[in-house]
Formats: structure tokens, C-alpha cells, sequence
């Protein structure tokens, strides 16, 4: 550890961490673009510029250097003495936003970026509100530099993040500097444009609004924007991000700063991959036998079919396959249900999409522990968490194989069925296998040919409707909130699943965790990412 | 959308299909490669040796340096354009350069520089149909006690006015010292 004085406060830090990282984070307030916690220091942005106490070389003394010094370069050493507010300091930060405005246009009210920039903020804490600038500015096309991305180079105040993070995180270089001096501009190669698979996150990192993102291109303001701290569904790696809603709709997610997972980044597949939520195709009401009824009746109905399944040689005959896209907090609340009825229900392991491989970045790393972000090929979030509660509740088990084998030969009477993916999932081998069980109960977010045949389907929600906790490949469990009511007739599973188990009033994912913590041992250390300084996330 | 985009989605001149870079041109850059420690330093080098080659360095010549060095385009992109020696498209048998620097533009390079666009029609750092004079400017080209100059290939022309454009411009040695 090192003690350095920042602005007369002394400040405890680990040696060689970045001054500026070590200011802002003990909260300081030091202007800065260019520096990323994930990213190469190029101390480009002059913004940081502090000063700091030296050795005179002829007397001897600690004075305070003529030159300011970029505090993203110098790392902290035991003892140093530094300051961001003296008046030469200040100085600096008024004349580098001086020149940062020189050309940028005064396009806040049509600027995605508005409310979120850090150009606005520094202008309004440490720039001028007048211009001196009586030339006219330089005026620039705007680039498509991907088909997920825009760039306004106008806005640009060249941090290179964008180039660095192509570089040195996706390892694919499309984006680069051309020319130099103030006709710099960012641009990709004509032709190789930016299309690798964490594209999304340019437009993050982009502390302006040069990088804007096609999808959410004048969508919403970002002050209308409420933020909810969930898990992304789409893998395994269970990126931890937000989710920015307003109106009853996702607008876009971004990534949540949590450097045991997914550090800074998230994949496009994870931030573009909630559309279906919205889909006009998904099922909103509970159907007995094709005809839609009301709640109460679709769970009576359900305990009728579970009770006589139940009775016959204590449920042998009984199946639950619990999905991995459930949290375990509902498959928890769903085995016991079905196991009240049936003691002897088989639980399963649902259907695990997979992708051919996982996908390690930089692109043509074959080492996982030097990839900075990796894609899974498994395409859910909690096969793990489903797996230790079917281990914790014991009893006869399968696999999805197995379960699907086992179908086949009509050991089962009643299964009860849950999906929740986002893709058509059912394939003719398991529809097959599944027109041997008699009766089934089939829980999903799409109509398929299951939930056609079903005899009891219910509604199931979308992640963002639903609260609880996933597991991710590496075993750690994150909790995720409720971003979203559920749609007009639909409850959230975990809801009913909690009538369902006799249990009243409002279901509360911590209220149902508690009761899981002696038998789930992968639950009792939820790790939450602690929340990070601005700018260093 | 209103405004006028640029789109970088689409290659800036399909390929034909063959090479630019003969295997002559490629053993010249290997002539490099024993004086640097890595390929990727080679850059400039091989920038160098294609201008002299074709006159210029097109997009299809920055991928197959780029290849050959193994530097991804964009790098090359991003190195080449930082030099305004190298051209990307075509480029005029002879080059004037103007200097924009502090003690010519305070003796009327503007003005110089308006007359040649006049003269030849022709914006900064573009080429005349006929191939045969392209316009740019530069920092300093080390004349400063002579402003405003400007440079026709290897000949400096100092003091130049307005009304000398066309004069200049009309003889054939100009270029010559």
C-alpha cells in the first residue's frame, strides 16, 4: 500500500494504480476522457493534467514542478504529494475544454448523447459558456462505420477509446485515426467496417456523442430512461448490466461494471438480444385445453392434474424438466410444488442451446485465462443454479436426454413443462418423445407446438418481468431485479408458483432465497459488483 | 436520414481480383525487413516504396501491404494518412504545395492559395482531370523570410503574388530547378 497527498488529504492507494484512478476514486473531481480502467493509457485528453511536488535539482527542496503532469501516466508512489486545484490546474482544464468546443456543434437538443456527455458536464463545471471562436467550425459527414454504428465525427473529441478498444478487447482493428492535428478524424478502412460481435460497447465508452448506436438512435431522451440492475440471459457468463426502461419498454442495456465477470463489456447478442420481449407473438393468458381461463382456474386446474398423477406409486409417473432460463429461486418454488403432489417426480434438467464454441476475445485467442470477455456457447443463464437445486432436493433426476428417452417409452404420465427461450426451442425428436406422456403442463413465453397440445398452458415471463437469482458457469450466483411489469394478463412466474406452493401474498425473491440457503449451498455468497467511481466503469 | 453519411459498409474500390503488389515490389519492401526488428516496422518503408511504384498508394495497395507486413488496413490507413506525402488517389505530374504557416499567411497565402484554386479549378488536395497538377498545402516549408511560398514539386517559388499564378503556372520548367 501507498499514502499519497492528494489536495492536502491523504489518500491510501495501491502502489502504481494510476493517480487519477486513484483520485476519482476517492472521490475527487478530475475531468478525463481518455483514461479506461480496461484500457492502454495514452494520456491524449490533457484534461487530467495535475501537479506534483518534485526535488528541486539545485536546492535540494520539495517545490511544486513548473510542468503539469497527465495523473493517468504517473502511477502513485509511497509518499507523493499531488493537487488538482491550484489555479494553474485549473487553468489547463479551462483552456483543453476551450479547445474541445472550438468545432463542436451546438447540437445538445438532437444529441443522443445529451443528459449522459461528458463534453456537457465538464463544459458546465469547467469550460466557458461563450465561445471565442469567431471562424466557422469545420463541419464533417457523418460515417456509418458499421451497420450497428454511427459516428458524428463532429462530436469527436479523440480519446481513441474506440480505436483502443477494437485493439486491445475485440482484436479485430477496424476503427483508426486518420490524418492528424485538426483534421484527425476517427474512420474505419472502406469496406472492413465494425463488425465484430462487442461492437456495442464503442458506443459506451464514447464519453461524447460521436459514437452513437443505430438501434437507439432518437428513441428516448436518456433523463427519461429508469435503470434496473439485472443478469443478461443470453449465456452462460451472465454478464451483469442495466436495463434502461421507460413507458412499459426496454429501450437498450448496457453493461454493469463487475470485474469477477464481465469487467466492463458486454456481447451485441446480450445487448441487442431482448427484442423478443416485445413480441406480439408471446403468450398472455393461461389456455385449459386451447380455451383461455382465468388464473385462479388454471391453477386449480393444475393441482387437479398433479393430485391423481401424484397418488399413483407416489408420482413415479411425474415429471418436472426445469428450465435453465428459470431462476433458481422458481425452479426451487416449481420442484417443490410438483414434488408436494408427487414425492417421487423426476426433476430434469431442461434443454441447454448450445453454440458450436465458445467465443474468446481478442479474436484468435485460444487461451480462456488471457481472454479480456468471453461469449459461451452455452445460451443460458442458469443451467448451474437449476442443477444444485435439483442436487439439493434429491430424489430421482435426468437429464434432458434421459427425460426425453425415458418419454419415449411412456414411463411418464404428466410432465410438466417449462421453457422461456427466446428461439423456437421444441425440435421433432422432442415433440415426438413428448406425445407419449399423456398429460402435460407446459410453462413458455412463445406458443409451440407443446404449449398447442398442452393441457394446461401457462404464460411464462421475460427475464426483465421476473426477479431472482442466476448461476453462472463459474458458480457465481447473481441476484437480478424486476425491470419491467409483467404484460397485461400475464403474472410473473414465480407468482404463481408461490400460490401454487401455499404461500401468500407478494413473492419476494430474497423471502424464497432464505429458505433455500441451507439446501443451496451456491446461494449463500450472492455477489452484487460494488458500485465504481464515474468514468472508471 | 437528412444528412450525408459516408458509408464505410462498402469497399471504397472493389478489387479486380488481381494483385497490385508484384512479386518485384514485394521483394523491394523485403529488402527492409533484415534493418527493423519487426515486419510491422517495415510500414513506412513499404508506404515509400509503392508511391514511387504507382504514384500513389490506393486503398487495394494499403490491404495488400497490410497483408504482406501482417498490419491490419486500418493500421495502415491510419499510419499512411498521418504523412500528407502519401496519396491515396491519384496524383498530378506536378504538386504545389502552399504554405500555410504563421509568416505566410500573415504576407496573403489565402490569397495565393484562392488564385490557384481559381487557376486550375481544383480544391486542396485534388488533382486536375488531365493529371496534370495537384494542389495542397503544408505547415512550413522552411522559407518563412520569403512568404508567401509555395513548392511545385522540387522547386520553391518565394514571394509569390496572385497575379504571378498564371505566369508560374505557364512554363513548362517550373517544376525545375
Amino acid at each position: 500500500m501507498a499514502m499519497i497527498i492528494i489536495n492536502g488529504r491523504a489518500v491510501e492507494c495501491a502502489e502504481g494504480t494510476p493517480v487519477l484512478k486513484v483520485a476519482v476514486d476517492a472521490g475527487f473531481d478530475v475531468p478525463f476522457y481518455c483514461f479506461h480502467p480496461g484500457l492502454k493509457i495514452v494520456a491524449s485528453c490533457r484534461l487530467c493534467l495535475m501537479e506534483m511536488r518534485s526535488k528541486d535539482p539545485k536546492t535540494g527542496e520539495m517545490v511544486w514542478s513548473p510542468r503539469l503532469i497527465p495523473s493517468c501516466q504517473t502511477p502513485a508512489r509511497d509518499g507523493m504529494e499531488v493537487r488538482f486545484d491550484s489555479p494553474n490546474v485549473r487553468q489547463n482544464q479551462r483552456a483543453v475544454m476551450e479547445d474541445y468546443l472550438l468545432n463542436h456543434p451546438l447540437d445538445c437538443p438532437v444529441c443522443d448523447q445529451a443528459g449522459e456527455c461528458w463534453l456537457q458536464d465538464y463544459s458546465m463545471k469547467y469550460g466557458n459558456a461563450l465561445s471565442r471562436m469567431t471562424e466557422p467550425k469545420t463541419v464533417n459527414p457523418k460515417k456509418s462505420v458499421g451497420s450497428k454504428t454511427l459516428l458524428y465525427q463532429d462530436r469527436c473529441v479523440l480519446c481513441s477509446r474506440c480505436v483502443r478498444f477494437c485493439r486491445e478487447v475485440a482484436g479485430t482493428n477496424e476503427l483508426c485515426v486518420i490524418r492528424r492535428s485538426s483534421y484527425a478524424e476517427i474512420d474505419a478502412f472502406p469496406g472492413i467496417p465494425l463488425e465484430n460481435k462487442l461492437q456495442g460497447n464503442v458506443v459506451d465508452i464514447c464519453p461524447v456523442g460521436a459514437l452513437l448506436d443505430k438501434d437507439f438512435l432518437y428513441k428516448q431522451r436518456v433523463w427519461y430512461l429508469k435503470t434496473s440492475k439485472s443478469i443478461c440471459p443470453n449465456c452462460s457468463t451472465g454478464c451483469t448490466i442495466c436495463i434502461d426502461h421507460n413507458n412499459g419498454r426496454v429501450w437498450r442495456l448496457r453493461p454493469r461494471t463487475n470485474r469477477k465477470v464481465n469487467t466492463w463489456w458486454i456481447c451485441d447478442e446480450g445487448r441487442f438480444g431482448w427484442k423478443y420481449v416485445h413480441s406480439n407473438q408471446r403468450l398472455l393468458a393461461p389456455m385449459l385445453k386451447g380455451a383461455r381461463v382465468t388464473w385462479d382456474a388454471a391453477l386449480a386446474a393444475a393441482q387437479q392434474l398433479l393430485a391423481p398423477a401424484g397418488k399413483a406409486q407416489q408420482g413415479k409417473g411425474v415429471a418436472v424438466v426445469l428450465s435453465p432460463m428459470m431462476a433458481c429461486e422458481e425452479a426451487w418454488l416449481l420442484a417443490k410444488v410438483v414434488r408436494a403432489a408427487a414425492p417421487q417426480a423426476t426433476l430434469v434438467t431442461g434443454f441447454v442451446p448450445k453454440a458450436s464454441a465458445d467465443e474468446l476475445f481478442p479474436v484468435g485467442l485460444t487461451d480462456q485465462a488471457k481472454a479480456k470477455f468471453i461469449i459461451r456457447a452455452e445460451k443460458c443463464p442458469n443451467r448451474c443454479g437449476v442443477e444444485a437445486v435439483c442436487k439439493a432436493l434429491g430424489g430421482p433426476q435426468a437429464t434432458f436426454a434421459d427425460f426425453l428417452a425415458k418419454a419415449k417409452q411412456g414411463t411418464f404420465a404428466l410432465a410438466w413443462i417449462v421453457g422461456g427461450y427466446s428461439q423456437e426451442w421444441v425440435t421433432r425428436d422432442c415433440s415426438d418423445a413428448l406425445s407419449k406422456v399423456s398429460q402435460l403442463i407446459v410453462q413458455d413465453i412463445f406458443p409451440s407446438s407443446l404449449s398447442a397440445r398442452a393441457d394446461l398452458a401457462l404464460p411464462s415471463c421475460a427475464w426483465v418481468e421476473r426477479e431472482g437469482t442466476f448461476v453462472n458457469h463459474a458458480g457465481i450466483a447473481q441476484p437480478f431485479d424486476r425491470a419491467l411489469p409483467p404484460p397485461v394478463g400475464c403474472q410473473q412466474d414465480s407468482q404463481y408458483l408461490y400460490r401454487l406452493a401455499g404461500m401468500e401474498g407478494l413473492y419476494r425473491a430474497e423471502k424464497v432465497r432464505e429458505q433455500m440457503l441451507d439446501k443451496v449451498a451456491e446461494l449463500r455468497d450472492l455477489w452484487t459488483p460494488p458500485a465504481e467511481a464515474r468514468g472508471m466503469h | 436520414m437528412a444528412w450525408q453519411v459516408i458509408n464505410r459498409e462498402i469497399a471504397a474500390a472493389p478489387a479486380d481480383g488481381k494483385p497490385l503488389l508484384t512479386e518485384e515490389v514485394k521483394a523491394k519492401i523485403a529488402r527492409f525487413f533484415p534493418k527493423y526488428e519487426t515486419r510491422r516496422a517495415v510500414l513506412i518503408p513499404a508506404l515509400h516504396v509503392v508511391q514511387e511504384t504507382f504514384g500513389n498508394v490506393s486503398y487495394q495497395a494499403m490491404k495488400e501491404i497490410g497483408e504482406f507486413l501482417a498490419v491490419p488496413p486500418s493500421e495502415v490507413l491510419d499510419t499512411m494518412s498521418f504523412y500528407s506525402h502519401f496519396w491515396t488517389g491519384d496524383r498530378g505530374r506536378k504538386v504545389i504545395v502552399v504554405c500555410r504557416s504563421l509568416s505566410c499567411q500573415v504576407m496573403g497565402h489565402e490569397a495565393l492559395l484562392e488564385a490557384l484554386r481559381r487557376h486550375l479549378a481544383i480544391s486542396e488536395h485534388e488533382t486536375t482531370p488531365d493529371g496534370q497538377w495537384s494542389l495542397m498545402t503544408e505547415e512550413c516549408l522552411g522559407a518563412c523570410e520569403h512568404g508567401p511560398c509555395m513548392l511545385i514539386n522540387e522547386r520553391l517559388h518565394a514571394k509569390v503574388r496572385p497575379d504571378d499564378v498564371a505566369r508560374i503556372l505557364a512554363d513548362p520548367n517550373c517544376d525545375k530547378e
